[in-house]
C-alpha cells in the first residue's frame, strides 16, 4: 500500500473578510445550501477582535457525497484551511485576496480565486502623509499566476449597480464555479430561508451567476476630457497635458493674466530641458508649479465651497433623494496666519512676527460652522471668494512667490549641471500642502532640506540626487520630523 | 447584546431522536440541558461569550426547568458559584475565556477543588490562543495541574464533544473533582450536527428546593480540613478519574498499518493531524489513517498504562501539543521512561513550541516527523515531495507579491465613542508633551494600535488605574492618565484601581470609559447599563460608586466633544487637587445605538416622519492628501480615494456610506485646526412643506448669486 487515494476529498471553500462585511451570513448561506443538498457540512470562523474592523477569516468543508450514499461514514472534515488544498478562495477585497495568496492558500493546481478588485484601505495604507496605498497590479499579477482560475471583478460596484449586498454577488460567483455540486435553487432557497433582505439578496446572487457564467462586459477606461483650452499652448506632448491642465486651473484661480505668468515660468524649464529625457523635469515642473501657484489660501477655500457644482457633489455624495433638502456645515477656523495672509505684505508680515514672538500662531483662532446652505452663510464665503481681485497684493502671495522664483532659479540652475538632482528638487514642491499647521510643517520642511541640501549645490557644492529624494521621502514619513532630521544630519 | 439568538435557542428543546444543527456554542448548552445541571453562570469573553449570550435568551427554557442562570461579576464570582456543589448533589457549569478568566477565577477554583464535589462540576473554558485570539498566550493546562483538576479537550466532532459534556459531569462526581473542558476558537464557532436527546430536569433546582443546609466540616478550605483534602485528591479522587478514563475509554485510538510508529495527539488537534496526513498521502478523507492514533480527550491526568500499550512496539511516537510548556510531552516520556519502554517520544523537536498549530504547521511538523522516524512501509521521498508541494506555495506567492500584505489590526469601529477621547488625548499630549498611559482591556485597547499608539502598558481587565501605581509617582508632578472601561471598572476595577488609589491618595489621573455595556465581549448589560440581562432596572451607576468610594475630583464629558474632553484633561492634569482626579467619558456604544436605533428610524421613515441623517463628508478638490485627519481619527468609515485632481498624485480623504454622523470629524476639524475640507451634511427626509419652501428659496438665491439659472 503506497498513499490513499485523493478521492473522495472534501471541497474546501475559504473566506476573507472584513469585520461587519457579512462573511457570517455567507457561510451560513452555504452550510444551508449544502445541508439542503444532504452534503455534509461543516464551517467554523475566526472573528475573535476581527469583528471590529480588523481582517477576519471563515473556512467550510462541503462534502461532496450525500450523507445518505456514505453508509453510516462520517468524514473527517477540517478546522483549519490547508494550503495547497483550497477549492474556492473567496475575497471581499482585493487586499484579502493578497492575503490569502501570501498565506499559500491560493494553488495553481485547484484553487478558483473568487474576489473583488475594490480596495479597500489598511490603516497603515490611509494614514501616510502621501501616498502609502499597496500596489493592486502587483496583487492581480500574482493572482492570475498563483490560481488555476480566477474571477477577479469589482463587486463593490456591481452590488451598488443591483442595489444589493457584496456577499449576496459572492454566494452566486461560488455558485456559478460549479465546483459544489448544488443546484442554483439550493443556493436560492437558503437565502429565502435565512430571511434577511430576501429580494436583494437573490438579485445580487442572480448577478454572481451572471458574472461567474458569461463575465462582465468590459469596462470603458477612464477617459480623462482635456480642460477647455483659453491660450494656445505650444510645448511637446509630454509637456501639453498638465500645462493645459495647469492654465486651467490657474484662469479658475486668478485670471488669465496668472496662467500667462504660469506658461512663461514653464517655458524657462522648457528651453533647458531635454528631449531625449522625454521633457521629464518640464513636465513635473508643469504640475508642482500650477498646485504651488493655485496654493490654498481662504479665498481659494471659499471659492471651492461656493461653486455652483459643489451642491450637487455633496448631494450625490451623502446620497440625497432629489427632493430632500440638505443642510451643509463647514468647519472653519481661521487663525492669526490666515488673516495676515490676507494682509499687505508688511502688515501681514508684522501680525505674523507678533504672533510667533508670543507664541500664540497656532494659538489664536475663530472656529466658525457656516451653513452655505443658507443664504446668510453663503453669502459670507462668497463674498470672501471676491477677494480674489485683492489676491496679488498680500503677504502669503509675495512670500509664495518669491520662495517659488528660488526654487525655479534653483532648478533652471542646477538642471545643466544634475538633470537626476534637479527632477528630485522639482518634486520636492509636493512637501508644500495643505492648510494651518500641515502647511507650516510643509514649508518648515521644504525649507531644511533647501537650505541643507540645495543652497550647497548651488555654491557649487556636491549634488546627491539620491540623498535628496531620501531627504523629501523623509518629510513625507512621520509628522514629527523625525526621520527628516535623521536623513539630513545623517 | 450584539447578537440575538432568540432563534437559536429553539433547538435547545429537541428532544430524543432530534438531530441538531447549528454552532458548537450552542451544542455545548444543549448538551448541558441533557445532564441535568442546576445551575449554570460565567463571564463573558470571546471565544465562549456566547454561551452567557444563548443562556441569556433562553431564559423561558431555563425557568421552565427551574435552572438558575447568574450573569456573574467576573470570572472569580463564577467559579465561587460552583461552591453549590461541595455540599450538595447538584449538577453545575460555569464558563469563562481562558487563560485571562482562568487566571481571575483560581482563588475560588484552588478552594472548589481542595474541598472536592459532590455535584457534577464543569468549568467550560474558552482556549484563546493563537490567531484571532485577543490576549496573552498562555496555557489553561498548568491550572488544571496544579489544582488537581481534570482537563478534557475533546475531538472537535459535535456528537463526541455533547457526549463528552455528560461524561464530565460523570466523571466530576465519580471522583468528587471539579472538571474543566477546554475548546478553542474555531471549535467554538464550529457549525455540525449531532442527534440530540432529551433535557434532565434537575433532582434540586428552583422547582425542587432545597430544605436542610449540609455542614460538613471536612469540605471547609482551613486546616486540619485542607491536610485532608490534599490527601484524598491523591489517595481517593485521582485513581477513581484515571479508572473513569479508562472504563469508559474517554480517549481514542484509531489504528494504521504502518504501527511500528505512532501519534499522540490532543482531542482538540485531531482533526488537523487527520487532514495533514490526508494532505501528505497517508489518510483518507473518512480519518483511516496509515499511522495509528491516540486522540487524548482527556489530557489530564493521564492513564499510564493506556501511553504504554498504544507506545509498546512502537520506536518513535510524535506527540502533537499546542503550546508551552509540554506538560504532555514530559509526562509522556516519564511514563514510558518508567516502565522501561524505550519508544523515542519526538513533538517540539519537529513542531514548534510556541504558536498555534494550523495546518501549514501541522502538515511541516508531520513532514519532519516521517522523514525521521521513516514508518515501516511508507514511501517517505513521496511524502517529503508533498510536504514541499505544500510549503512551496507560500513562497513562491511571496516572491510574486514583492512586499508583505499590509495589516490589518483591529480597531474602533464607525462612530466608536472612544475615538474621540484619544483623539483628544493625542492632541493634549502635542501640547505638554507625551504622557505615560496605563491602558487596559476592553475595546479601548485598541488605543494601542495604529494610528493612536496610545498606551504604555496593559497588565490585565479592570486593572488600568492598578497598574499606574508604581510608575504614577516615578513621573513626579507629571501626571500618568490610566484607562479603564466601564466592564474593568465592574470586573474589579472599583476596587482593585479606585478603592485602592483613593486609599493610597494616589495623585492621578483616571478616565472611564463609560459605553452602557461591557462591549468588547458583545455588548452584555454590566451594573451600570441600568438594566440587567432580564432588562430589569438595577439603580446602579458609577458616579454614586465613586463617590462612596471617596472619589472628590469627578468629571463627565460627552466623548465627542473633543475640545471640551481636552479642556477637561488639561484642567486633571494640572490643578492644584491632590488625590485621584476622574474624567468618565460618557456615550453609548455605537453598535449598540445604531442596532437600536436603526429599526425605529426606518419605521419613522415609512410613515412619512420628518426625520434628519446626519453624515459628514470631505470637499475632494478642497483636500490636499496630507491626512492629517485619519491619523488623528482611524474611522473605518474615513479613508481615502483617488484624487480627482489630475494634477495630484496623493490620494484625498473621503467619507464612505459607512459614517454614522457621530461628529468626530468636525470637532476633530476645529479642535486641531486641521483644514476647512470636512463638511456636515443633514439630510432632511420626509421633509416638511416649511422645509421643502425654505430650501426653495435659498438654492433660487444661492443659484442666482452663482449666476446660473436657479435649481427648482
Amino acid at each position: 500500500m503506497t498513499a490513499f487515494a485523493n478521492e473522495p476529498r472534501p471541497t474546501t471553500i475559504l473566506i476573507g473578510a472584513l469585520g461587519g462585511e457579512g462573511g457570517g451570513l455567507l457561510t451560513n448561506w452555504l452550510v444551508a445550501a449544502a445541508k439542503a443538498g444532504d452534503l455534509p457540512v461543516q464551517s467554523t470562523s475566526i472573528p475573535g477582535v476581527a469583528q471590529r474592523t480588523g481582517a477576519t477569516t471563515y473556512y467550510l468543508e462541503v462534502f461532496p457525497t450525500p450523507t445518505a450514499e456514505l453508509n453510516g461514514q462520517s468524514p473527517v472534515l477540517s478546522l483549519y484551511p490547508g494550503p495547497g488544498n483550497m477549492d474556492i478562495v473567496v475575497a471581499s477585497e482585493l487586499l484579502e485576496a493578497g492575503r490569502a495568496i501570501e498565506n499559500g492558500f491560493v494553488s495553481p493546481d485547484r484553487t478558483t480565486l473568487i474576489a473583488s478588485t475594490h480596495r479597500i484601505f489598511a490603516i497603515a495604507e490611509k494614514s501616510a502623509m502621501g501616498d502609502g496605498r499597496h500596489d493592486s497590479d502587483t496583487v492581480l499579477a500574482a493572482a492570475r499566476e498563483m490560481a488555476q482560475t480566477t474571477m477577479l471583478y469589482d463587486l463593490a460596484q456591481a452590488a451598488e449597480v443591483e442595489k444589493t449586498a457584496l456577499n449576496a454577488v459572492l454566494l452566486g460567483m461560488i455558485a456559478g464555479s460549479g465546483k459544489l455540486s448544488l443546484p442554483d435553487a439550493a443556493y436560492e432557497d437558503a437565502i429565502t430561508a435565512q430571511g434577511v433582505a430576501v429580494d436583494a439578496n437573490l438579485r445580487g446572487f442572480q448577478a454572481g451567476l451572471t458574472l461567474a457564467r458569461v463575465g462582465a462586459e468590459p469596462v470603458d477606461p477612464d477617459v480623462r476630457r482635456p480642460p477647455e483650452q483659453r491660450i494656445e499652448i505650444d510645448f511637446p506632448a509630454a509637456v501639453a497635458e498638465y500645462a493645459a491642465h495647469g492654465v486651467a486651473r490657474l484662469i479658475e484661480y486668478q485670471d488669465l493674466k496668472y496662467a500667462r505668468l504660469y506658461l512663461d515660468r514653464v517655458k524657462r524649464v522648457l528651453v533647458i530641458d531635454e528631449a531625449g529625457k522625454d521633457w521629464r523635469l518640464t513636465r513635473e515642473t508643469a504640475r508642482y508649479l500650477a498646485l504651488w501657484m493655485s496654493y490654498e489660501d481662504v479665498i481659494r477655500v471659499a471659492d471651492l465651497k461656493t461653486r455652483a457644482d459643489r451642491a450637487q457633489r455633496v448631494r450625490a455624495e451623502v446620497g440625497a433623494k432629489p427632493d430632500e433638502p440638505v443642510h451643509v456645515t463647514e468647519f472653519l477656523k481661521p487663525g492669526v496666519e490666515e488673516v495676515a495672509a490676507l494682509l499687505p505684505p508688511g502688515l501681514g508680515a508684522a501680525l505674523s512676527n507678533w504672533a510667533a514672538r508670543r507664541g500664540l500662531t497656532h494659538k489664536l483662532h475663530v472656529a466658525r460652522r457656516v451653513r452655505t446652505d443658507t443664504i446668510i452663510g453663503f453669502l459670507q464665503l462668497w463674498l470672501l471668494a471676491k477677494l480674489r481681485i485683492w489676491r496679488r497684493r498680500t503677504y502669503r502671495f509675495a512670500q509664495e512667490h518669491t520662495l517659488m522664483e528660488r526654487w525655479l532659479d534653483a532648478v533652471i540652475s542646477l538642471a545643466p549641471k544634475d538633470y537626476a538632482f534637479a527632477f528630485e528638487l522639482v518634486e520636492c514642491a509636493n512637501l508644500l500642502k495643505g492648510y494651518g499647521e500641515t502647511s507650516a510643517r510643509g514649508h518648515g520642511n521644504f525649507s531644511s532640506v533647501f537650505e541643507t541640501l540645495v543652497a550647497p549645490a548651488l555654491a557649487g557644492g556636491e549634488m546627491d540626487a539620491g540623498r535628496l529624494k531620501a531627504a523629501r521621502e523623509a518629510a513625507l514619513t512621520d509628522p514629527e520630523g523625525q526621520a527628516l532630521g535623521q536623513a539630513l544630519t545623517g | 447584546m450584539e447578537r440575538s439568538f432568540a432563534k437559536e435557542v429553539q433547538a435547545l428543546r429537541l428532544g430524543d431522536g432530534d438531530t441538531f444543527h447549528g454552532e458548537g456554542i450552542l451544542a455545548i448548552t444543549k448538551a448541558l440541558l441533557q445532564s441535568g445541571v442546576s445551575y449554570v453562570g460565567g463571564y463573558q469573553g470571546a471565544p465562549v461569550s456566547h454561551v452567557m449570550d444563548v443562556l441569556t435568551d433562553a431564559q423561558d427554557l431555563l425557568d421552565e426547568m427551574g435552572i438558575h442562570f447568574e450573569a456573574c461579576s467576573n470570572e472569580a464570582a463564577a467559579a465561587a458559584m460552583c461552591a453549590a456543589s461541595i455540599n450538595y448533589p447538584m449538577r453545575g457549569a460555569v464558563c469563562w475565556k481562558s487563560v485571562v478568566g482562568t487566571n481571575v477565577a483560581s482563588d475560588a477554583l484552588s478552594n472548589l477543588s481542595s474541598a472536592g464535589v459532590k455535584g457534577g462540576t464543569l468549568l467550560i473554558v474558552g482556549e484563546d490562543y493563537g490567531e484571532g485570539a485577543s490576549i496573552i498566550q498562555e496555557r489553561s493546562h498548568a491550572f488544571a495541574m496544579k489544582s488537581s483538576i481534570w482537563l478534557l479537550d475533546p475531538r472537535p466532532h459535535l456528537p463526541l464533544v455533547v457526549d463528552m459534556v455528560e461524561k464530565a459531569f460523570e466523571l466530576s462526581e465519580a471522583s468528587n473533582t471539579p472538571v474543566m473542558m477546554e475548546f478553542r476558537i474555531r471549535a467554538c464557532h464550529v457549525h455540525g450536527r449531532f442527534e440530540t436527546k432529551d433535557n434532565v430536569p434537575a433532582k434540586i433546582s428552583r422547582n425542587a428546593v432545597l430544605t436542610d443546609p449540609s455542614f460538613d466540616y471536612d469540605r471547609i478550605c482551613l486546616p486540619p480540613a485542607t491536610y485532608v483534602q490534599e490527601k484524598h485528591k491523591f489517595d481517593h479522587r485521582l485513581p477513581a478519574a484515571i479508572d473513569f478514563v479508562r472504563k469508559h475509554k474517554l480517549n481514542e485510538v484509531f489504528d494504521g498499518d504502518c504501527d511500528d510508529v505512532g501519534i499522540i495527539v490532543q482531542g482538540g488537534l485531531y482533526n488537523s493531524v487527520i487532514r495533514g496526513l490526508q494532505q501528505l498521502g497517508l489518510a483518507d478523507a473518512y480519518g483511516q489513517a496509515r499511522l495509528p492514533i491516540m486522540a487524548l480527550n482527556v489530557t489530564y491526568p493521564l492513564v499510564d498504562d493506556e501511553i504504554t500499550t498504544f507506545c509498546a512496539g512502537k520506536r518513535t511516537a510524535l506527540v502533537v501539543e499546542e503550546g508551552h510548556p509540554d506538560f504532555l510531552e514530559q509526562a509522556i516520556n516519564v511514563i514510558l521512561r518508567k516502565a522501561d519502554l524505550q519508544t523515542r517520544v519526538v513533538g517540539k523537536d519537529v513542531l514548534p513550541m510556541a504558536g498555534e498549530y494550523t495546518l501549514a504547521v501541522v502538515i511541516a511538523g508531520l513532514t519532519k516527523f516521517v522523514e525521521g522516524a521513516v514508518p515501516r512501509g511508507v514511501d517517505h521521498a513521496d511524502v517529503a515531495r508533498r510536504g514541499a508541494d505544500v510549503a512551496s506555495n507560500k513562497t513562491k506567492a511571496m516572491e510574486l507579491l514583492g512586499k508583505p500584505t499590509p495589516a490589518r489590526p483591529p480597531g474602533f469601529c464607525t462612530g466608536c465613542p472612544e475615538r474621540p477621547v484619544f483623539t483628544a488625548i493625542k492632541l493634549v499630549e502635542k501640547e505638554v508633551g507625551e504622557i505615560h498611559v496605563a491602558a487596559d482591556i476592553g475595546c479601548h485597547t485598541f488605543s494601542t494600535l495604529p494610528p493612536f499608539n496610545i498606551g504604555n502598558s496593559v497588565l490585565g481587565y479592570g486593572l488600568g488605574l492598578a497598574s499606574a501605581a508604581g510608575v504614577g509617582p516615578a513621573f513626579g508632578d507629571k501626571r500618568v492618565v490610566s484607562i479603564m472601561g466601564d466592564g474593568g471598572l465592574w470586573h474589579n476595577g472599583l476596587t482593585s484601581g479606585v478603592a485602592g488609589a483613593v486609599f493610597n491618595q494616589t495623585d492621578s489621573v483616571l478616565v472611564i470609559m463609560n459605553n452602557g455595556y461591557s462591549s468588547a465581549t458583545g455588548q452584555q448589560h454590566i451594573p451600570s447599563t441600568g438594566t440587567n440581562f432580564r432588562s430589569e432596572p438595577t439603580g446602579q451607576n458609577i458616579r454614586e460608586a465613586l463617590k462612596g468610594l471617596g472619589v472628590k475630583w469627578q468629571r463627565t464629558v460627552t466623548t465627542y466633544e473633543v475640545g471640551n474632553m481636552m479642556k477637561t484633561l488639561r484642567e486633571a492634569l494640572s490643578t492644584k487637587t491632590k488625590g485621584l482626579k476622574v474624567i468618565i467619558a460618557e456615550s453609548e456604544c455605537q453598535l449598540a445605538k445604531q442596532r437600536r436605533i436603526r429599526p425605529l428610524n426606518r419605521k419613522k421613515l415609512e410613515s412619512g416622519e420628518r426625520l434628519v441623517r446626519t453624515r459628514f463628508g470631505v470637499d475632494d478638490d478642497v483636500c490636499t492628501g496630507d491626512h492629517s485627519c485619519i491619523r488623528l481619527s482611524g474611522c473605518p468609515s474615513l479613508t481615502i480615494k483617488p484624487n480627482p485632481d489630475p494634477l495630484r498624485k496623493d490620494p484625498v480623504a473621503h467619507v464612505n456610506n459607512g459614517c454614522v454622523g457621530c461628529g468626530l470629524c468636525g470637532e476633530t476639524a476645529d479642535a486641531a485646526t486641521l483644514c476647512p475640507s470636512f463638511y456636515r451634511a443633514d439630510i432632511v427626509q420626509n421633509p416638511s412643506a416649511w422645509d421643502r419652501w425654505l430650501d426653495k428659496v435659498r438654492r433660487t438665491v444661492i443659484g442666482f448669486l452663482q449666476g446660473l439659472p436657479a435649481v427648482a
